[in-house]
């Protein structure tokens, strides 16, 4: 009996002409979002590997210089694309790309593609793939929808179907389904393209933290549409007129796309504000020039060693003093870069909870966390990189400074290394983490995903069996 | 029209809407300018621990450190940096635009001109996606459906209650009745919304008596009836068609979905695709090449450097200065930029192009048109940044030409001289230059709505009754 009505529905809808037209016209939308986001993953993946590779002949065909003057040579890393970018690219635009990593300094990621491409136009968002699933499908599913219960009982054949004895629930879950296939039919194209764009793509070693990520992304969404069907038949169901449901579904579809997000977003940020740039770094500046307890500890290791070795003077020590007391302001650094852009860091990761409690208003809310949490598009995963950056860093000034130990020079004297040194530090590796890690960050946005379903499938379950005809 | 709650529900929707938006507009100006206050007071404190530090070291009481303020190399890169600052205008509370987004402060030094114009602001990029619930968001995507609200069914209500035929049969013609209906409902919802702008700027502290402040609004106002009489005209044209309410709304509401949801991001989609952004990280690239590879020449581009600049060889002696580490990072700093300067202009014509793509593209929008036009008048659009930077650009090149004298000359900072460091004076442009940009956008938006009234009023001369 559901399948029957089921069969019913889809046929209705694709011989719709506005069904045919949104549809056409959502499938092209989606299919172009991907072509244009594969395009783009391709270019720029292409690009950070040629310059990361670029970067590593740069550093090892330094020429012969004193090893510090290496470290502030220092190299550019790149953070990687990740491959489900091609259907999201969440915060990817308004993040910096490349960070440089030199001595003395825990440098911000410069060059943010949206910065660059500043204008107005650009503001309003580019079309991805994430878009269409999670704003225009959502407008589909209001208009095959929200004539399901009102308007049939508005025609009179609401009556006459249920006259012949079939139950409201069964009534209400043969159209839930039918919906279900009609969307499917619009999905379908853009799921081939989409597997078909993204197979080739896939590097190897990676393959299965992809398959992991992508399975989930689709359930999220599965779940997602699986919430405005619900709430569309429900509101259909409940609604005296077919145009008092139209207009209801397309008020929350109004509010979760346009409203929810910003008023949240704006919510975070009054609750857990940034300091501006200029705050940012009068406090970075103090402590990082709040030297107090390294003078101390270096005159303790000065006097220290002057006892061991049994020597007067620095040019006497058979290590290289120079090399330590380096290696100490840097750690000095690393606490005080560690402290402040930790802060800041955490407050934006506060802002982004308080963002992801907007889910018990806003499915949409919930499903974009979830989604730019597995793409890989998202701040955490920003972070992530940041701290593998970081620790290169830190690794590459440590060789140097090591180097400098092993090779105590007098005054006046120069010690150079070359490529022999180069070559010692390893090249920059990076390894994204897991879905597992992604959506730890998102466990809010899961829950809350959840409740709409539930809270949908049973708010239709019970409008339907009231329902007026 | 007043007999429906509908519309008094609509309306006091459409005023909780502008008051939070013009208080996040005025609460994101004021943090800039708390922003701007607190640079320009470190700045302050600097320079006065700076002269006192010149003071103590040449008395004596203090040994002269590292980076000495006496010295010119050290105070023009990391000790004596001024900011250039670009202020919000008085009206940068009705849009927040870009500003978010781009710098509104630089940190001027003798940096090359690329590491001084690399700066943030510190913002969430989750934040930046979302965007922010401002005045112009208000007047771009609900502005419209308020008008497609009040105006749907301006003839169709008359029709389904039965009462257009008693119109009809009226001496007066359709056109003028549905016109002047029509007038009344546009000039109301237009002025409304103004109005309740103005309320709320008003209550939020914003001083709205200054010439400059009343020359924006006026602008900004025509921006608004522009947009509104866009909308009306669309309103009219479907609305003569003579179909039913929900056929009209269904029609207006997927306009307004097409025009102000999806045609901006697929524009953007379909630019950035064909003519993408030039690479940032191929100029990177060539600079990273060219700083290894000049790193290395330091003497050799001393003597080239003083073979392109024979007008600073006279104020010093040349073999004092051979050695002088200071005049050999400034030889090495030209040499880079020099063989980098290709890549760059490069990179500027692409993105010029890009840009002129994008500007062409935006004429297909009447939503890009109005948020271009919002932003120029509250002046956080992409012109005045770039007026901004340029100006950046002049002072940056003055402050390392007057350094770069001081090191070859090897010229002493003496508190007098810090005093007379110049600062950037921030020029804005004329408001003619916005007036003539937002014209354009104006006329667009203002033709397109005559032309859909006027089709539309010419159907309703054979307007029948089914």
């Amino acid at each position: 009996m559901i399948t029957r009505i089921a069969k019913k529905e889809m046929t209705e809808m694709f011989r719709d002409g506005r069904f045919q037209l949104a549809a056409a016209i959502v499938g092209i939308l989606l299919v172009a979002s991907l072509g244009a986001g594969w395009k783009q993953y391709q270019d720029l993946k292409t690009e950070h590997e040629t310059a990361q590779r670029a970067e590593r002949v740069n550093w090892l065909t330094q020429e012969r210089k004193n090893p510090h003057q290496g470290a502030h040579y220092g190299v550019y890393a790149f953070k990687p694309k990740s491959q489900l970018s091609v259907v999201d690219t969440g915060v990817d635009p308004y993040l910096g790309s490349a960070v440089y990593l030199e001595a003395h300094k825990q440098n911000e990621f410069r060059f943010r593609p949206a910065q660059d491409a500043s204008t107005s136009i650009q503001r309003f968002g580019e079309l991805t793939a994430a878009v269409v699933l999670q704003v225009l499908i959502p407008l589909l599913i209001t208009l095959l929808t929200f004539s399901a219960f009102a308007g049939e009982r508005e025609q009179g054949t609401l009556r006459q179907v249920i006259s012949l004895g079939v139950s409201r629930r069964q009534l209400a879950a043969g159209k839930a389904l039918g919906i279900a296939g009609a969307l499917a039919a619009v999905l379908l194209p853009a799921t081939v393209v989409g597997v078909a764009a993204l197979a080739p793509t896939s590097t190897t070693g990676l393959l299965a933290v992809d398959v992991s990520r992508a399975s989930l992304m689709v359930a999220a969404y599965v779940v997602y549409f699986a919430v405005f069907i619900a709430v569309s038949l429900a509101v259909s169901a409940w609604a005296p007129s077919s145009r008092f449901a139209l207009i209801a579904v397309f008020a929350f579809w109004m509010v979760n796309g346009l409203i929810a997000t910003r008023a949240f977003s704006d919510l975070g940020s009054y609750l857990h504000p940034t300091p501006s740039a200029v705050e940012f770094d009068a406090a970075l500046q103090r402590d990082l020039a709040d030297t107090k307890a390294l003078d101390a500890k270096l005159d303790a290791i000065k006097a220290g060693l002057f006892t061991r070795y049994g020597v007067h003077t620095l040019d006497d020590l058979p290590v290289n003093f120079r090399a330590i007391s380096l290696q100490e302001a840097e750690e000095h650094g690393y606490a005080v870069f560690e402290k402040h852009f930790g802060q800041v860091f955490d407050r934006f990761e506060s802002q982004n909870g308080v963002y992801q409690w907007g889910g018990a208003v806003s499915p949409l809310i919930a499903v974009r966390s979830i989604s730019m949490g597995l793409a890989g598009t998202d701040f955490a995963h920003h972070r992530h990189f940041t701290v593998a950056a970081e620790n290169y860093r830190r690794t590459i000034i440590r060789y140097m400074n090591d180097d400098i130990l092993v090779h105590p020079t007098r005054s006046g004297e120069e010690y150079l290394a070359g490529r022999e040194l180069w070559q010692q530090v390893p090249e920059f590796q990076y390894e994204a983490p897991g879905a597992a890690w992604a959506l730890s960050h998102y466990i809010s946005s899961v829950t809350l995903l959840g409740a709409w379903l539930v809270a949908a499938v049973v708010a239709a379950a019970i409008a339907a069996q009231r329902v007026d005809v | 029209m007043s007999a429906e709650n509908t519309p008094w529900l609509i309306l006091l929707v459409l005023a909780l809407a502008v008051g939070y938006a013009v208080a996040n507009g005025i609460r994101w100006v004021a943090f800039q300018q708390t922003t701007l206050q607190r640079a320009f007071d470190e700045e302050a404190r600097r320079y006065a621990g700076l002269k006192q530090q010149v003071i103590d070291i040449d008395t004596g009481r203090q040994r002269a450190p590292f980076n000495d303020p006496r010295m010119p190399a050290a105070a023009g890169r990391v000790l004596a940096w001024r900011y250039a600052a670009m202020p919000p205008t008085p009206l940068a509370a009705v849009s927040i635009g870009q500003s978010d987004l781009v710098p509104y402060y630089f940190k001027v030094s003798t940096a090359p001109k690329e590491s001084v114009l690399t700066t943030n602001e510190i913002e969430n990029p989750h934040r930046l996606l979302s965007g922010r619930f401002d005045l112009s968001f208000v007047v771009i995507y609900l502005f419209p459906l308020l008008i497609i609200a009040l105006g749907y069914n301006v003839i169709s209500a008359e029709h389904e209650q039965g009462t257009l035929a008693l119109l009809l049969s009226q001496p007066v013609p359709l056109r003028t009745i549905i016109t002047a209906k029509v007038a009344v409902r546009a000039g109301l919802v237009i002025a409304l919304v103004i109005l309740f702008s103005l309320l709320a700027m008003v209550v939020g502290g914003v001083r709205l008596t200054s010439a400059e402040i009343i020359e924006r609004l006026v602008i900004w106002a025509g921006v608004v009836l522009a947009y509104g009489a866009f909308w009306f005209g669309a309103v009219v044209l479907v609305a003569s068609a003579g179909r039913s309410s929900a056929t009209n709304a269904l029609a207006l509401s997927s306009l307004w979905l097409t025009l102000v949801v999806v045609l901006p991001s697929t524009l953007n989609m379909l630019v950035s695709s064909l003519s993408p952004m030039p690479s940032r990280v191929d100029m990177l690239a060539a600079l990273r090449v060219a700083t290894r590879e000049t790193n290395g020449k330091g003497d050799q581009l001393l003597a080239k450097y003083y073979g392109d600049h024979p007008e600073l060889v006279a104020l010093s002696d040349v073999e004092k200065v051979q050695s002088d580490v200071a005049v050999t990072q400034l030889a090495i700093e030209e040499e880079i930029e020099r063989r980098v300067r290709p890549v760059v202009e490069r990179y500027d014509v692409q993105l010029a192009r890009q840009q002129s793509a994008v500007d062409r593209f935006g004429l297909l929008s009447p939503a890009i048109l109005a948020q271009d036009a919002l932003n120029d008048v509250a002046g956080t659009g992409s012109a005045r940044y770039r007026h901004f930077v340029s100006l950046v650009e002049d002072y940056h090149e003055g402050w390392q030409a007057l350094f770069a004298s001081m090191i070859v000359s090897k010229q002493k900072l003496t508190p007098d001289v810090y005093d007379d460091l110049p600062r950037f004076a921030y020029r804005e442009e004329p408001l003619r230059s916005v007036m003539t940009r937002v014209a354009a956008a104006i006329a667009i938006l203002v033709a397109a709505g005559v032309t859909f009234a006027l089709t539309g009023v010419a159907r309703l001369r054979n307007y029948r009754i089914s």
